[in-house]
C-alpha cells in the first residue's frame, strides 16, 4: 500500500545533540500508528517536522505524495488544515473560552465569521461531549476536559491525519481509556490516518495498527501490536516489559 | 578558546538576524493588519498604560525632585541664582529624561510581562498551537503590544514628563525658597525639543515590545527558560533604550548643528 505520510532518512539535531539519525517511517491512508520510544529519542520531533513545527536538517518528507519539508512557513497553511495536532499539554489559549479556541482554526484557515465559527465549535464540542463547557475558560476545567477540547479544535478543520502528542499522559486510567476510543472511531468511523506519540503501554498495545519504535534515531522496530510483543530483540522487550536493566542504552542514566 | 568565541560570535549574529525578522514581521503584520483577536488592542492599551501609570508617576516624580534639589544645591554652592533652573530641567525633561526614564521604566514593567506571557505560551507550545490553527504569531501576540506600547509610551512619557517638573518645581519652591513663577517658566522649550520627545518615545515604545517579544519567543525549556527569557528582556530592552537613546541625541545634534 502506498504511504500517505512518509518521513525518509531524516536526521535533525539540537546544538551538538544528534536526535534523529536517518529515520525512515511511512504510514498508510487511515491506519493508527503509534510511535514509541524513550524520553528524549525524538518522537515528538518526527510528528512536529511534519507539519513545519520544526525543521529537519537532512531527509525528505512526503505527505499525500508532496514533498512537504522545505516548504516556508507561509506555504504550509494548506498543510496544517489537513494534518492537525493535539499537543501533550493541550495548548488551549487561556484568555478564550472553549467555544472561541475551537472557533479559532475555522476562523483562521476557513476564513468564517465569528459569529458561524462559533456554531460550529459548538457542535464540536458536543461530539467530544463538552457543549456544556463552551463557554468555559480552560482553567476551569480538568486536564482530560482541556485534552478534549483540545481534540475538538484539532478536528473542527477535518483534518485526513491527525497528530497525537502523548494524548494520555497525565490523565487518570479513565479519561485516557476515553482518549483512546476516541482515536480508534476517529480511525474507524471518520478514515483519519492518526500518528500517536505514547509511552502509554494500554493505549499502545489497546488501539494501534502498527507500532514504531524508535531507538538510536532509528526506527528500531516496526510490527503490529502482537508482532512486537512477541519480538524476540532484546531492546524492545526491555521497553515494552518496562525493565531497568538490559541492553537498552538510556542516555543521562 | 577560539572556538567558543566564534560560536559566541555566530550566535550573536543570528540572534541579531532573528531580532530583525521578528521588528520586520511586526511592521509587515501592522501593514496587513489581521489576526490580532478582537479587543485585544484595547486590553494592551489598559494593560501598558493604565496599569503602568502610577508606576511611571511615583518614579519620575521622585527622579524629578532628587534632580531639582541636587541642581539648586550645587548652584546655591556656586552662584545662588536659580533663576535658569525651572527652564532647563524642563528642556531637559522633554529632550531626553521624560521619554528615556519613562522607558527605562517601562521595559522593566512591560518588557518582563511581554517576555513572561510570551515565554509562556512558548514552552507550553500555544505558540505552536497558534501556528497549527493558522494563526501568525508576531501578528497575533506581538503587533497589538506593539502599537499600544507605541502609543502609551508616548501618553506616559507626557504624563510621567509633566509629574516630574512639577515635582521638581515643588522641591525648588519648598526647599530653596525659588519662586513657582520663575521656576515653571516654558521659555527654553523648543519645537525641536518635542519633536525629540515625540521621536523618543516612538522609537522607544516599538522598541521594547519587539525585543521583549523576540526574548518571549525565544524561550526554552521550562520555567528556567521562562525566567531566562524575562532576565534577557529586560536587559535587552533597556539596554535598546539607551542605544536609541544615543543614536537619537546624536542624529539631532547633527540635523540641528549642536544647536540643542
Amino acid at each position: 500500500m502506498t504511504a500517505f505520510v512518509e518521513w525518509r532518512g531524516i536526521t535533525k539535531s539540537f546544538g551538538a545533540a544528534p536526535v534523529l539519525r536517518g529515520m525512515d517511517l511511512a504510514v498508510t491512508r487511515g491506519e493508527v500508528m503509534f510511535i514509541i520510544g524513550t524520553s528524549g529519542v525524538g518522537k515528538s520531533v518526527t510528528i512536529k517536522l511534519l507539519v513545519g513545527l520544526l525543521r529537519a536538517d537532512a531527509g525528505e518528507i512526503y505527505f499525500d505524495g508532496s514533498r512537504v519539508d522545505h516548504l516556508p512557513e507561509s506555504a504550509l497553511a494548506p498543510i496544517r488544515k489537513r494534518v492537525g495536532m493535539v499537543f501533550q499539554s493541550s495548548t488551549l489559549f487561556d484568555s478564550m473560552t472553549l467555544a472561541e479556541n475551537v472557533a479559532l482554526p475555522l476562523r483562521k484557515h476557513h476564513r468564517l465569521s465569528q459569529k458561524a465559527a462559533l456554531v460550529s465549535a459548538r457542535e464540536r464540542l458536543a461530539q467530544v461531549y463538552m457543549a456544556d463547557y463552551a463557554d468555559r475558560y480552560p482553567a476551569d476545567l480538568s486536564d482530560g476536559m482541556r485534552k478534549r477540547a483540545a481534540i475538538a479544535r484539532t478536528l473542527t478543520l477535518d483534518p485526513d491525519v491527525v497528530l497525537f502528542d502523548e494524548p494520555t499522559t497525565g490523565l487518570d486510567p479513565v479519561s485516557a481509556r476515553r482518549i483512546d476510543r476516541l482515536i480508534r472511531e476517529l480511525a474507524d468511523r471518520s478514515k483519519v490516518t492518526c500518528i500517536v506519540v505514547s509511552h502509554d503501554l494500554p493505549s499502545i498495545f489497546g488501539i494501534a495498527d502498527r507500532i514504531a519504535f524508535l531507538y538510536q534515531g532509528k526506527v528500531h522496530a516496526l510490527a503490529s501490536p502482537a508482532a512486537l510483543r512477541a519480538s524476540p530483540d532484546p531492546v524492545v522487550q526491555q521497553f515494552i516489559g518496562g525493565l531497568s536493566t538490559g541492553p537498552m542504552e538510556t542516555p543521562g542514566f | 578558546m577560539i572556538t567558543r568565541i566564534g560560536a559566541s560570535a555566530v550566535s550573536a549574529v543570528r540572534a541579531s538576524r532573528e531580532l530583525w525578522m521578528v521588528f520586520v514581521s511586526t511592521i509587515a503584520g501592522l501593514l496587513r493588519r489581521r489576526s490580532a483577536p478582537r479587543g485585544e488592542l484595547a486590553r494592551q492599551l489598559h494593560a501598558i498604560g493604565n496599569k503602568s501609570l502610577l508606576f511611571i508617576a511615583v518614579t519620575l516624580g521622585f527622579i524629578g525632585m532628587v534632580m531639582t534639589y541636587q541642581a539648586c544645591l550645587q548652584l546655591g554652592k556656586v552662584t545662588g541664582d536659580y533663576t535658569r533652573v525651572g527652564s532647563q530641567f524642563l528642556r531637559l525633561i522633554v529632550s531626553d529624561f521624560g521619554p528615556t526614564l519613562t522607558a527605562m521604566m517601562l521595559a522593566t514593567r512591560v518588557g518582563a510581562g511581554i517576555a513572561a506571557e510570551l515565554g509562556s505560551m512558548k514552552v507550553t507550545e500555544q505558540i505552536d498551537a497558534l501556528r497549527m490553527s493558522g494563526v501568525l504569531p508576531i501578528d497575533y501576540l506581538i503587533v497589538p503590544r506593539f502599537v499600544a506600547c507605541v502609543i502609551m509610551t508616548l501618553v506616559l512619557t507626557i504624563a510621567g514628563s509633566l509629574v516630574m517638573f512639577a515635582a521638581g518645581g515643588l522641591t525648588a519652591t519648598v526647599s530653596f525658597g525659588v519662586n513657582p513663577q520663575t521656576f515653571f517658566d516654558l521659555g527654553a522649550v523648543r519645537p525641536r525639543h518635542l519633536i525629540m520627545l515625540a521621536v523618543k518615545a516612538g522609537a522607544y515604545g516599538a522598541a521594547i515590545p519587539v525585543v521583549a517579544g523576540f526574548c518571549g519567543l525565544r524561550a526554552r525549556g521550562s520555567s528556567e527558560g521562562v525566567g531566562w527569557a524575562t532576565t534577557a528582556a529586560v536587559i535587552g530592552s533597556s539596554f535598546s533604550v539607551i542605544i536609541l537613546d544615543f543614536v537619537i541625541s546624536a542624529g539631532a545634534l547633527w540635523v540641528t548643528g549642536g544647536d540643542l
